[in-house]
C-alpha cells in the first residue's frame, strides 16, 4: 500500500516534469520560430550577398548558397542536371546538346559509354547543386565605394558627438537629481515636452541659422555641436536612473569636503555605468544611422559623406541587386558587432518608472 | 567642558538661517550650472527655431531671395486647407500612426510577457535578437525588403509564387514599424522582471490564472513602461527620434507629412509654407501627447515616490 502510493505520487511528479518539460520546449520552439521568421529577412539579405550573379538568377538554385556542378566533356563545360530515367533512377547527366523535345547526355561517371539521348524537355529539369559561398560580391563592393574613408568620417562624428551627449546629459541629468533649483519641477516639465517636439518643426528654422547665420554648411559642425548641449530623452532617462542611487553615499562624500563635480565623478557615475553605457550605445546608433543632417549639410561636400549617406545612393550605383544586399550587410555589420559585444550591458539597467515625476 | 562648549551655540543662532539660506542658494546656483548645457540647447535649437518657424510661418519667406520676404498673415495656413496633397500627407501620417503604434505595442507587450517566463530559455541571445532590427539602418531594411519581393528573384514572391508584387509594396511601412519594437520591448521587459514575485504568489494562492495575472498584476504594476513605450513610439511614428532613430532623411520619412514638409522647402525653397505645415504637424503632435498624458491618469499607476520628492 505504503508503496503503491510513493509510486504513484513518484509517477504523478514525473507526469509533472514531463509537463514542464514539453511546455518549455513548446514555448521556446515557439518563440525561436517566431524569431526565424522575425529576422528572415535578414537571413535573405546574407545569402543573397554571398551568391554570385548567375546563381541569384537561377530560379532553381536551392535557398542556401550554392553553385552548379559542370563537367568538362572534350574542353567544353556542360551543367549537370538531374535526369529520372523510365527505370526509375535518377541521373546527375551534363548536358551536352539541348532540344526542344529530346536531349543528350553524358554521364560523367561514365564518360566512355558516349552520348544518352533522353526524351522530354530539359527545362523541367533541376541543376545539380553544391554548397558554396562566393565571397567575390564583397571583395567588389570593396573596390567600388571606398570604405576606409566613410568609415573615418562616420567615426570622426560618432566619437566627438559621443563625448559631447555624454558630458552635456550626464551634467545635466546630475542637475536635475540632486539639486533643489527653484523652478526645477518646471525645468523638468519642459524637457518631458521636448522629448515629444516633432523634428520638422525645428528644421526650417535650424537649416537658416546652420547655414546663412552660421558658415556652417558643409562642415561636421551641425552634427556633432548639439550634441554637446544635450538630449532629453537621454537627460530623462540617466535622471531616472541616478535619482535611483542612494543619497547616503554623495552625502558622506560631500561631508568629507567634495564638491558636487567630485561627487558626481566618484560617487554617481560609477554607480551608473550599465545606465550610462546604454545612452551610449543608443546615441552610438543612432549617430551611425543618421541620414537627415547629414544628408542636410553634407550633401555640397563629398568627401564628408558618411556610410549610412554613402549606402542611400548605392540603388543608384546600378550595383546588381546581390551587390546591392553586400552593401547592405556591410552597412549594418558595425553596429551589429557593437550590440553583440554589449549585450550584456545593454538595456539592462533601463527601469523606468514614473515619466510624470 | 561640554557646557563651556554648547555656550556659544545661541549666540551663533541668529545668523545660522542665513548660512542656511546661502546654502540654499549655493546649492541653486551650483545645480543650475549643470542645468545649463540644456537650457541653452533649449534656447537655440528649440525655442528659438520653433517660434522663428511661427514667424515664417506668416511670411512668404524663401531661400533664395530672403529681401523679398513680406508678412502675409494666416495665408500659408489657409493654402493648407485648399492643398489637397498636403491633406493626404497628414491623413497618411495619422494613419501610420494609428496602424503601427497599437501593432507594436500588442507585440511587444507580448514578446515581455512571454520573456518574463522561467520557462523560456536562451533568453539573453533572444532578447539581443529581438532587439537586432531596430538598429538597422531604414536604407538597409529598404534594400533588403525591395529583394525580398523581387518579382523574380525573391523569397517571398518564390515561396507564395506571386506574380504581382503590389499588396506586399504597401504592407512595407508596417514590416519598418515591426522592426522598431526593440526599446519598446526592453522597456517592458524590465518593468516586468522587477515586478515582486510574492505579488504572483499571493494571487497564484487566491486561485488566479496566468492571464488573470498578467492582467490584475503585471500589465498594472509595468504600466508606468508600457507608457513610456507608447510615447516612444509615438514620437518616432510622427517621424521624430525617440530613442531610436531609423536613419531615415526627411524626403523618404515613413511619415508622409513629414516628407511633404522637407518636399515643399528643398524643391520650392517655400520656407513660409513648410514652416506653416510643420507648425500644424507640431500642434497635431502636441494634441495627441496631452490625450496620451491625460489618459494616463486613469491606467498608468505612478509609484509613489519617496521623500526627495521637492527635487
Amino acid at each position: 500500500m505504503k508503496s503503491k502510493s510513493s509510486l504513484r505520487r513518484q509517477s504523478s511528479t514525473l507526469t509533472l516534469r514531463a509537463w514542464e518539460f514539453t511546455g518549455t520546449a513548446l514555448l521556446t520552439l515557439f518563440i525561436w520560430i517566431f524569431l526565424l521568421v522575425f529576422l528572415s529577412p535578414l537571413s535573405y539579405m546574407v545569402v543573397t550577398s554571398l551568391r554570385s550573379s548567375d546563381e541569384f538568377r537561377d530560379r532553381s538554385a536551392p535557398i542556401y548558397p550554392a553553385e552548379r556542378l559542370t563537367y568538362v566533356y572534350q574542353g567544353t563545360t556542360y551543367q549537370l542536371y538531374k535526369v529520372p530515367t523510365p527505370d526509375g533512377v535518377i541521373h546527375d547527366w551534363a548536358l551536352v546538346k539541348p532540344s526542344r523535345l529530346s536531349s543528350q547526355f553524358i554521364d560523367p561517371a561514365h564518360p566512355e559509354q558516349g552520348l544518352i539521348d533522353w526524351n522530354g524537355s530539359w527545362r523541367s529539369l533541376d541543376g545539380v547543386f553544391h554548397f558554396r559561398i562566393y565571397w567575390d560580391n564583397y571583395i567588389n563592393i570593396w573596390k567600388a565605394v571606398d570604405y576606409p574613408h566613410l568609415f573615418r568620417n562616420s567615426l570622426i562624428i560618432v566619437v566627438l558627438s559621443e563625448i559631447g551627449i555624454l558630458l552635456s546629459s550626464i551634467a545635466v541629468a546630475y542637475g536635475f537629481s540632486r539639486f533643489r533649483i527653484p523652478g526645477g519641477k518646471f525645468l523638468f516639465f519642459l524637457l518631458i515636452a521636448t522629448i515629444v517636439i516633432p523634428d520638422s518643426i525645428t528644421l526650417v528654422p535650424s537649416y537658416v541659422i546652420f547655414t546663412r547665420i552660421l558658415p556652417w554648411n558643409g562642415t561636421y559642425y551641425p552634427l556633432i555641436v548639439p550634441a554637446f548641449f544635450g538630449s532629453a530623452i537621454y537627460i530623462f532617462l540617466l535622471r531616472q536612473n541616478f535619482r535611483s542611487i542612494p543619497r547616503d553615499l554623495d552625502e558622506a562624500a560631500m561631508l568629507d569636503g567634495a564638491g558636487p563635480l567630485r561627487t558626481l565623478i566618484s560617487i554617481i557615475i560609477p554607480q551608473a555605468v550599465p545606465a550610462i553605457v546604454t545612452v551610449a550605445l543608443l546615441h552610438f546608433f543612432n549617430t551611425w544611422n543618421e541620414l537627415r543632417m547629414a544628408s542636410l549639410y553634407l550633401a555640397i561636400r563629398p568627401d564628408l559623406q558618411t556610410m549610412a549617406f554613402s549606402a542611400q545612393a548605392f540603388p543608384t550605383y546600378g550595383f546588381t541587386p546581390e551587390v546591392l544586399q553586400t552593401g547592405a550587410v556591410m552597412l549594418i555589420a558595425i553596429p551589429l558587432v557593437i550590440l553583440f559585444l554589449s549585450q550584456r550591458f545593454f538595456m539592462q539597467d533601463m527601469v523606468v518608472t514614473g515619466i510624470e515625476k | 567642558m561640554f557646557n563651556v562648549k554648547r555656550a556659544p551655540a545661541p549666540r551663533s543662532r541668529s545668523p545660522k538661517p542665513d548660512k542656511h539660506l546661502s546654502l540654499r542658494k549655493y546649492e541653486a546656483t551650483v545645480g543650475f550650472l549643470f542645468l545649463l548645457p540644456w537650457l541653452l540647447g533649449f534656447l537655440f535649437f528649440k525655442l528659438v527655431p520653433i517660434l522663428a518657424a511661427l514667424g515664417f510661418s506668416f511670411t512668404n519667406f524663401k531661400m533664395l531671395e530672403p529681401e523679398a520676404t513680406r508678412f502675409i498673415g494666416l495665408t500659408n495656413y489657409l493654402t493648407f486647407f485648399k492643398d489637397s496633397s498636403a491633406g493626404a500627407s497628414l491623413f497618411g501620417s495619422i494613419s501610420y500612426f494609428l496602424l503601427s503604434v497599437p501593432l507594436e505595442m500588442v507585440i511587444a507587450l507580448f514578446l515581455a510577457a512571454v520573456f518574463t517566463s522561467e520557462r523560456l530559455r536562451g533568453k539573453r541571445i533572444m532578447r539581443t535578437l529581438f532587439f537586432m532590427p531596430s538598429i538597422i539602418p531604414a536604407i538597409a531594411i529598404f534594400i533588403i525588403i525591395s529583394g525580398l519581393i523581387d518579382v523574380n528573384n525573391g523569397w517571398i514572391t518564390r515561396l507564395f509564387h506571386l506574380s504581382q508584387s503590389t499588396p506586399l509594396y504597401s504592407l512595407f511601412p508596417i514590416i519598418l514599424s515591426l522592426w522598431t519594437i526593440g526599446p519598446g520591448f526592453l522597456i517592458m521587459l524590465g518593468a516586468m522582471q522587477a515586478v515582486p514575485k510574492e505579488l504572483y504568489e499571493a494571487a497564484r494562492v487566491d486561485g488566479a490564472g496566468p492571464i488573470n495575472r498578467f492582467v490584475s498584476i503585471t500589465v498594472p504594476m509595468s504600466s508606468p513602461a508600457i507608457f513610456f513605450s507608447l510615447v516612444i513610439n509615438m514620437i518616432s511614428a510622427f517621424g521624430g527620434v525617440a530613442l531610436l532613430d531609423r536613419g531615415l532623411s526627411y524626403s523618404q520619412s515613413l511619415s508622409p507629412m513629414e516628407s511633404y514638409i522637407t518636399y515643399q522647402m528643398f524643391s520650392f525653397s517655400n520656407l513660409g509654407y513648410a514652416s506653416a505645415l510643420a507648425w500644424i504637424m507640431f500642434i497635431l503632435v502636441m494634441v495627441v501627447t496631452i490625450i496620451l498624458f491625460r489618459s494616463a491618469r486613469y491606467w498608468v499607476h505612478f509609484p509613489e515616490e519617496s521623500s526627495d520628492d521637492e527635487i
